[in-house]
């Protein structure tokens, strides 16, 4: 069963993702912008913002599973946690990175400590000093309980830390998604909305992938005490 | 209630014999002001700006102390494991260590607050009353994460540095809001209309922050 789902998951992202690339930089529109380089940066928002997204999701899977892992002991909810926690931050680094980008030919800085772009660092932060805390503990059901801890109150931090920054202002583009003035239009909504499912497919994908592997790391351990023991 | 009380008392029992974590925030703190006027040599107009940050910065940074100590010597003396074994309720454990961090960190607070006053020359006003609700609704906050955070650090190999790393973004919406309102206060003009209402979210928080690790303190005893 498991080989098949993941076959078909690679397949099903292999076309969603080429076909993704091609409505972002053939299909859809340019936006109408002073220079071409704005024009060109503006592409990237079909990857910034599905990264943000997800990197979102990913910590709320890591709360779930945190919870979860609590109320049952199961380790596979741990495992599971891990596995969010590692791919939320690789999406957050990959809005950490592509913002800059974006932000270079359109702003004229490559950072600004803006209110979304701070909180974005301060989120990253967050769960990568979840994952150091993993790394400085050793393999058991302690380790299980702290990490969910500290997994639990990260993502009740997320909010708080989101709205205490805003009491800056801010100058990062607004939820495009809302309707009214600068809201996405046809093409770019449709192409945003493609994009999104391609990562949400990635993103499943590679929490898949990353959990069997952990299961084999547990494997082969049980399989060494074994014969350690021998 | 009980329990906690006798934690809290020991822990302030041994903090006035030793005066350990005091005198160390303290110094610690004279410190970070030398270091920063080393470092920014700025005119004392900005430096009045800067202030309310320097002041969250040295409490903050000499809190780890406090705050590392706290559990770090309950693990020497191998009492982490008595705590665990201890037929009450994981959140009393919890409420003893946090009120004993938090009264230490206050007192320590008070006692580097005039310093403040005279190496940055502030003027004195009855409006700095107002800073009272400000650093302890500020310190709350920061103590009742950095208690659960100290217990969960304390079982690693590099403790001090991993308690850093977690609290400090953890804490972050706190600290701002405090520097805000401190700045406010030290601003020395009218208190705006923001004022009440901010203190108040930050009273709001800390309640959030004290209650979840309240509840989840259990989880961080057992083996």
């Amino acid at each position: 069963m498991r080989p098949t789902i993941d076959k078909t998951l690679l397949i099903v992202l292999l076309i969603t993702f080429l076909t993704s690339i091609f409505l972002i930089f053939n299909w859809v529109p340019q936006i109408k912008a002073s220079n071409e380089a704005e024009q060109i940066a503006q592409k990237i928002f079909y990857f910034h913002v599905p990264s943000a997204w997800l990197g979102f999701m990913s910590f709320f899977v890591v709360f779930v599973a945190s919870v979860a892992y609590l109320a049952t002991r199961q380790r596979r909810w741990e495992l599971i946690s891990v596995a969010s926690a590692e791919i939320g931050v690789l999406f957050i680094t990959l809005v950490l990175i592509t913002g800059p980008i974006w932000a270079k030919p359109v702003w004229g800085i490559w950072w600004t400590w803006d209110a979304r772009l701070t909180s974005s660092l301060i989120l990253w932060l967050i769960y990568v000093a979840f994952l150091m805390l993993r790394r400085y503990l050793p393999d058991g059901s302690k380790r299980a309980n702290l990490s969910a801890v500290v997994g639990i109150i990260g993502f009740i931090d997320v909010p708080i830390v989101y709205y205490s920054i805003r009491w800056w202002e801010t100058q990062h583009p607004n939820a495009v998604m809302a309707s009214g003035e600068g809201s996405l239009a046809g093409p770019m909504f449709f192409t945003f909305m493609f994009s999104l499912a391609t990562f949400t497919i990635l993103y499943a994908y590679i929490l898949r992938k990353r959990y069997q592997l952990l299961e084999l790391e547990d494997t082969l351990n049980k399989q060494f005490k074994e014969m350690e023991i021998l | 209630m009980r329990t906690a009380f006798s934690i809290l008392q020991k822990d302030l029992r041994m903090e006035f014999r030793s005066k350990e974590s005091i005198l160390a925030m303290w110094i610690f703190s004279l410190l970070i002001f030398v270091i920063f006027n080393f470092t920014f040599e700025v005119s004392r107009l900005v430096m009045l700006e800067i202030a309310p940050g320097l002041l969250w910065v040295a409490f903050i940074f000499s809190g780890m102390f406090g705050l590392n100590h706290s559990f770090a010597v309950e693990k020497e003396d191998g009492n982490l494991r008595s705590m665990a074994l201890m037929p009450v309720d994981g959140g009393q454990i919890y409420l003893g260590k946090f009120l004993s961090v938090t009264i230490i960190m206050l007192m320590f607070e008070f006692l580097i607050f005039p310093i403040f006053i005279i190496f940055y020359d502030l003027q004195l006003s009855f409006q700095m009353f107002l800073l009272i609700p400000v650093i302890l609704a500020g310190t709350i906050g920061f103590t009742s994460l950095g208690t659960i955070l100290s217990a969960v650090a304390v079982h690693t190999r590099n403790q001090q540095i991993l308690l850093s790393l977690l609290l400090w973004p953890l804490v972050s919406p706190i600290i701002i809001w405090s520097v805000n309102l401190t700045g406010m206060v030290l601003g020395g003009g009218e208190i705006g209309a923001v004022f009440f209402p901010l203190l108040i979210r930050v009273a709001a928080f800390d309640v959030i922050f004290f209650t979840i690790a309240y509840m989840l303190f259990d989880f961080i005893l057992e083996d």
